[in-house]
């Protein structure tokens, strides 16, 4: 190695931790520097919105939702007459409950108005009860039926946007072909239209039985079908009750479709796994949200557009039932001014902006008033089913446990549905493990 | 010195601190934030009898092993293969970086492709060569899911463990091999006996790195099965994430990830004991390696 | 081994080393609906450019995420290298107390999950106000880019001649003098690797970025991971963006590969 003369530098160890703290105050410094920029002079009120990212539903503004440009036009408008400046966080769905945790667990204040999809019950102690303030003519626009799952302790806190319930679709084609000219009224049906559509590859139910949990999830299923035999989740001291006649049959209504149901369906995660399966004419029959029509009618993307139907749910023993998506906004408590969050969301369920929802985005409105408009029937040719729909039960049976009830419940299906036990063993076991999850709770 | 350790304090230590505390917790979420009220033992009692938790640590017990015994028998081969003259070319070095390089995120991404029980590749290809009579679902079975994560996992981590083998393998001095050869020594004893003691420092480098890496799998399941089928996927780091994001029981799972720290410890406790430079000049002083007797013996 | 026996290992070797990524990509220039076909649509005639162009421009806007983790990389890439050089010449030079017991309780720290720490640390920002900005993410890394740096440069300063720095004690440079003068012009080599581990690793970093952005911040990874919504898993254009993100982080680790292999054998090898 050369020999290296040393030069006496300048830098000693001070300095270059002088310098280190400069730079670090430096960088927080710059690090605040949107947060000041907004605070000095900036006459309009911030509102901060959570939501989650297009296609699942949005309002508009956010980044890639496809509202028109008189949408968006009215949007900018309301923000300038209101001296607001709404700024969207938007991340993919699957993210909003872990952020939403973090940010309520920060007991900070984040957001004015936060998107829901099941989790009010599990928050409600951070939400604002804002319902009784909305207008009594937009109230009378709305399904009552639509807050059960918004309402917790006698308090009502969040609205829903959209009305979106489980719907059967079905593959016109492939009913024509076997000669069957309407989708199946009841369970009987149910069991033998499917056999009769399950050859040559092709088969005649498919359904995302992969995730457990959430609503979406075998769990959420099993609980539609539950309704329709005529059972309930809960009992008035809310305990579990569904270890029942009613969701054994439930069950194995389930287990008997099994030997016509996509073998893929154990494990598609997400409905968009199932519905690509129907898309591509590979299964009959499925279980949808009212939104998936659209991409189940792209001619981009589906290869049996044209030829879906959308039909009530077979019925079981007790009618017709179905489950709420319960897509909803709410207010946080700590929000710093909770009545122009307000005027926001009720601009979201101005009826001109309903109707944009539901004609450029495809999520149906759920003012009554616009999903009786014949141009909204007209684009979304199951907007009529899923009002028809609605007129029956259509509970979620949300908790604030409803995660870890859901994802004991669904894991237990699933092995139901697996054949590694049977229907009634299931809902023994899984009555046990809610039992214990709820009276932990307690 | 003083700085590093300032921010790995403040970063880690601190929320490392508030875990342990929020495993001995209950912890609410109300109005305002966090409420904790201390509960003692209570939540690592629960632990034990809990059956996921159970569930959870077989398979992660399971996971580890596997992976590394795999990882290291696979990588110590590439090593070995780029080790010979036809494998010296520069450009195979490369092509081991650049799975080392994607995003866990990319990679589960692309295995979640993959393994698509409709579209997947996998599939494709068994058919056509005729290894399977229809498609499989990959992901649908708990023990088939818990082993294609494996796979997933195993070919990101080989080329990280190829290049520590590889660099391992080169630095051992030729002229042992020279004198293994003037002695007799077969291929098979000149690598029982000079290569495999030349590489035992990186080899349980190796080992306790990927056993370490191995425990905290986390992306693969979260994009591919989500903890599923029926929890056969679910290993502790996920267990821990799922209790404290999704069913909001902070205190429990802190107390998993507490259970899942320990077992780290313990292995980052053998992992400085093999790269301790004193223990290792104390070895090397005491090997008779260069001795020609030992290697025919 | 004959040498057809080696050849036919890495021919395998590359094979499967490269084949899932080489599927990747060609998944990447075909159109989602071409390949949600059974069997998939795989005619050269498919290949088009339009998922790439989708992630650039509409959707996901890639370009602002390529940009906020180059930002988030160097940042804590620097910081590592800043703060990891000193500490790790003074574990392997200065005779600091304690110095294994140090390293183990570093590298022990570093084993945690990250899960875990994820709320009292989300609680600990919110309340300094730094949600949501590089500095913190950047810090949160430090977690776990920081011990490796330390390891990879702790071993290669042990292993340069203590005449060098004797030789400048002698010129009467102080320790830290001649940590800069000599030590780090020297090492530039395992700093290159060490920087380059820190910055790939900031990059992929998944779960906290989550977690510690809102708004203002949004990372590739995360990027990726939005292509896989409720509603629609977009196969094609999720590959695009996995691609475009792993160019950046492979043309750095084949770029810099002589560096990295070289700190492999160094710090890894040498102890």
């Amino acid at each position: 190695m050369t020999d290296r003369r040393i030069v006496m530098p300048q830098w000693t160890r001070r300095t270059f931790l002088q310098r280190s703290a400069l730079t670090a105050t430096g960088l927080a410094a710059a690090a605040n520097l949107p947060a000041w920029h907004r605070a000095l002079g900036q006459d309009a009120t911030t509102l901060n919105v959570l939501v989650p990212a297009a296609p699942d539903p949005t309002p508009p503004g956010v980044p890639d939702a496809t509202y028109s440009q008189a949408t968006n036009d009215a949007f900018a408008a309301w923000q300038t007459t209101n001296a607001a400046k709404v700024v969207y966080e938007a991340p993919p769905w699957p993210q909003l409950h872990d952020k939403m945790a973090a940010n309520f667990a920060s007991g900070t204040y984040t957001h004015d108005v936060v998107y829901m999809s099941g989790w009010v019950p599990e928050f409600s102690q951070f939400l604002t009860p804002f319902v009784d303030q909305l207008p009594a003519d937009l109230m009378a626009d709305l399904p009552a039926a639509s807050f059960s799952t918004l309402t917790w302790d006698g308090k009502r806190l969040g609205v829903v946007f959209s009305l979106s319930l489980l719907t059967t679709f079905w593959n016109k084609a492939m009913f024509e072909a076997e000669g069957i000219a309407a989708p199946p009224k009841d369970w009987v049906e149910l069991r033998g239209m499917a056999e009769q559509m399950t050859k040559d590859g092709k088969y005649g139910w498919v359904l995302n039985y992969g995730a457990p949990e959430g609503i979406g999830g075998v769990a959420s299923y099993w609980m539609s079908f539950l309704q329709q035999a005529g059972g309930t989740m809960y009992g008035a001291d809310g305990m579990p009750a569904f270890n029942s006649p009613e969701g054994v049959d439930a069950l194995q209504l389930m287990i008997d479709l099994m030997p016509f149901t996509d073998p893929g369906s154990i494990s598609y995660v997400g409905i968009n796994d199932a519905t690509n399966v129907f898309a591509a004419g590979n299964a009959a029959m499925m279980l949808n949200w009212p939104f998936m029509w659209v991409p189940a009618n792209d001619p981009a993307t589906s290869a049996i557009s044209g030829q879906v139907g959308a039909a009530l749910n077979p019925a079981g023993p007790a009618g017709t039932a179905s489950i709420d998506g319960t897509d909803a906004y709410t207010i946080p408590l700590d929000s710093p001014d909770p009545e122009l969050a307000l005027k926001l969301i009720e601009f979201y369920l101005d009826p001109a902006v309903q109707k944009s929802q539901s004609m450029d985005t495809g999520w149906l409105p759920i003012r009554l008033s616009v999903l009786n408009d014949p141009e909204v029937q007209q684009k979304s040719a199951n907007a009529a089913t899923v009002l028809e729909q609605a007129q029956h039960p259509y509970d979620s049976f949300v908790t604030p446990d409803y995660n870890e009830v859901t994802q004991a419940l669904g894991t237990e299906i699933q092995k139901a549905l697996a054949g590694e036990q049977d229907a009634a063993l299931t809902l023994r076991k899984a009555s046990d493990l809610v039992t214990e999850i709820v009276k932990r709770r307690a | 010195m003083a700085p590093a350790l300032l921010v790995l304090l403040g970063v880690l230590a601190y929320p490392i601190a508030d875990a342990l505390i929020l495993s001995f917790s209950d912890v609410r979420f109300a109005a305002g934030g966090i409420q904790r009220d201390l509960i003692g033992t209570a939540n690592y009692e629960r632990l034990l009898a809990d059956p996921t938790f159970a569930l959870a640590l077989r398979n992660s017990l399971y996971f580890t092993l596997v992976e590394v015994v795999a990882v290291t028998l696979l990588g110590l081969a590439v090593a070995l293969l780029l080790n010979t003259p036809s494998g010296r070319k520069a450009i195979f070095p490369v092509i081991l970086l650049i799975p080392w390089a994607l995003a866990p995120v990319a990679n589960a991404v692309l295995w979640k492709w993959i393994y698509n029980a409709n579209h997947g590749i996998l599939n494709a290809i068994g058919l056509q060569l005729g290894l399977i009579d229809q498609k499989v679902v990959w992901l649908g079975d708990p023990w088939m899911a818990l082993n294609m994560i494996l796979i997933a996992d195993a070919w990101k981590a080989i080329p990280f463990i190829s290049l520590l083998l590889l660099a391992g393998l080169q630095n051992i001095p030729s002229h042992l091999y020279r004198a293994a050869r003037v002695d007799g020594a077969s291929a098979w004893g000149r690598f029982r006996h000079v290569t495999l003691p030349g590489l035992r420092v990186p080899l349980l480098v190796a080992i306790v790195l990927q056993s370490i890496w191995a425990l905290k799998v986390f992306d693969l399941i979260y994009v591919l099965t989500k903890g599923g089928p029926r929890d056969g996927s679910v290993v502790l780091n996920f267990l821990a994430w799922r209790v404290t994001f999704n069913f909001l029981d902070v205190g429990y799972g802190a107390a998993i990830a507490n259970v899942l720290f320990v077992l780290m410890f313990v292995l980052a406790i053998g992992y400085v004991r093999v790269l301790d430079p004193e223990r290792q000049r104390r070895r090397r002083a005491a090997l008779p390696a260069a001795d020609p007797a030992e290697v025919t013996a | 081994m004959g040498r057809w026996t080696t050849r036919f290992g890495l021919a395998v070797f590359v094979v499967l080393a490269l084949g899932p990524i080489a599927w990747g990509v060609v998944t990447s220039l075909m159109p989602t609906k071409a390949l949600t076909r059974s069997p998939p649509d795989l005619a050269l005639s498919n290949l088009t450019l339009s998922n790439y162009v989708e992630v650039l421009t509409t959707r996901g806007n890639l370009v602002d995420a390529l940009i906020d983790s180059a930002i988030v990389a160097t940042l804590t890439a620097s910081m590592s290298l800043a703060l990891g050089s000193a500490a790790a010449y003074a574990l392997a030079r200065l005779r600091v107390p304690g110095a294994n017991r140090i390293l183990l309780a570093v590298l022990a720290i570093q084993m945690f999950p990250g899960i875990v720490i994820a709320i009292p640390l989300f609680l600990v920002y919110s309340q300094l106000r730094i949600v949501d900005t590089y500095p913190a993410l950047a810090i949160t890394y430090l977690s776990f880019t920081l011990p490796v740096v330390i390891w990879i440069l702790k071993g290669f300063f042990e292993a340069i001649p203590p005449q060098l720095e004797r030789a400048a004690a002698v010129d009467g440079a102080s320790a830290f003098q001649t940590f800069r003068m000599v030590i780090l012009p020297i090492s530039l080599p395992a700093l290159f690797a060490a920087g380059i581990f820190a910055f790939i690793e900031a990059w992929n970093e998944f779960f906290f970025a989550i977690i510690l952005t809102r708004v203002q911040i949004k990372t590739v990874p995360m990027a990726i991971a939005e292509f896989s919504g409720q509603y629609q898993t977009l196969y094609g254009q999720m590959l695009a963006a996995a691609v475009l993100a792993s160019i950046p982080v492979v043309v750095l680790a084949i770029v810099f590969r002589r560096f990295i292999l070289q700190g492999f054998v160094e710090g890894a090898v040498k102890g």
